[in-house]
């Protein structure tokens, strides 16, 4: 993992990845959303609302997971100091934070013509708004940080936040198991699905797809902050030599 | 649900859905591309320049 820990290194890697993830992810999405919206057929109890399906778990998955992401690189950077670990976490944040608030508005869209209404105080939904506080949260503490930008380190407190947030992951995934709830039970889980095959295979698509993307957008963040510190570094060299 | 709310309703629903969600996407992956290489563009350049 130290290998990667220099930037020059990081984006050799990077520079060639970035269009490769693009381009698979944008294919897979786009096939995926044409079975989901032309080639499956609706379901039958919830007809064709049960499309929203293929955009709405992908990005609850997305925050989710963004928000683990978040987690291991504020503990990468707490105990192994590695320099790009602060650098994923900024750069994780805002389309973890927007994929999260996509999942809440596509599932309140779902929610309206299934339950009867755009919104429910139960613990999905809820532990679910919890998780887009807590991003807002990091946003405003990583954003305010202008000197510690320089780099890209994480504030102790950020990366502290980034580990303790995470003990609402669990909370999230096994709120409709704890609680009753107007959100269905748990669809796919390690015995199998309760998804008919005929439904389901597009959501494999659409979950590649916006996973490719996901880590397209991370890894364009993350080099737009890298090559901010560097023209700032060159700067401060630069004013250094003149003085 | 069919029965109550009918296709052309359920349509709609699904439509506001996969509009926001291509929008909200296309739109971070946009400002992401942009800032990029935008960045990118800025360093090169300085570099570039102080290796005249």
């Amino acid at each position: 993992m130290h290998a990667y820990a220099n930037p020059a290194r990081f984006l050799a890697i990077a520079r060639p990845l970035t269009p490769w993830l693009l381009g698979l992810g944008m294919a897979l999405l786009f096939a995926g959303a044409w079975a989901g919206l032309v080639l499956v057929p609706g379901d039958y109890k919830q007809g064709e609302t049960a499309r929203i399906l293929y955009v709405h778990v992908p990005s609850a998955w997305l925050g989710m997971g963004g928000w683990s992401g978040l987690a291991v690189a504020g503990l990468v950077q707490l105990v192994w100091r590695h320099p790009l670990a602060g650098i994923a976490a900024r750069a994780i944040a805002v389309p973890g934070m927007l994929f999260t608030a996509l999942c809440l508005a596509t599932g309140s869209i779902w929610g309206k013509p299934t339950w009867g209404t755009w919104w429910e105080w139960d613990g999905r939904m809820t532990s679910m708004l919890v998780l887009l506080f807590l991003y807002a949260g990091f946003v405003a503490l990583t954003m305010g940080d202008e000197g510690g930008r320089q780099g890209g380190t994480l504030p102790r407190g950020a990366a502290v936040y980034a580990l303790v947030g995470a003990v609402n992951i669990p909370i999230i995934n096994r709120s409709v198991v704890w609680w009753n709830s107007l959100h269905q039970g748990p669809s796919i889980t390690m015995r199998g699905s309760s998804i008919d095959g005929a439904l389901l295979w597009p959501l494999g698509l659409t979950l590649l797809g916006f996973s490719l993307l996901f880590g397209a957008i991370v890894l364009m963040r993350m080099r737009r902050i890298i090559a901010d510190n560097r023209v700032t570094a060159r700067l401060r060299r630069m004013a250094d030599e003149e003085d | 649900m069919t029965g109550v709310i009918s296709e052309g309703d359920q349509w709609a629903y699904v439509a506001a859905a996969y509009g926001l969600a291509a929008l909200l996407t296309g739109a971070v992956l946009w400002h992401s591309w942009r800032a990029m290489t935008k960045a990118e563009r800025r360093s090169d350049a300085l570099r570039k320049d102080r290796g005249r």
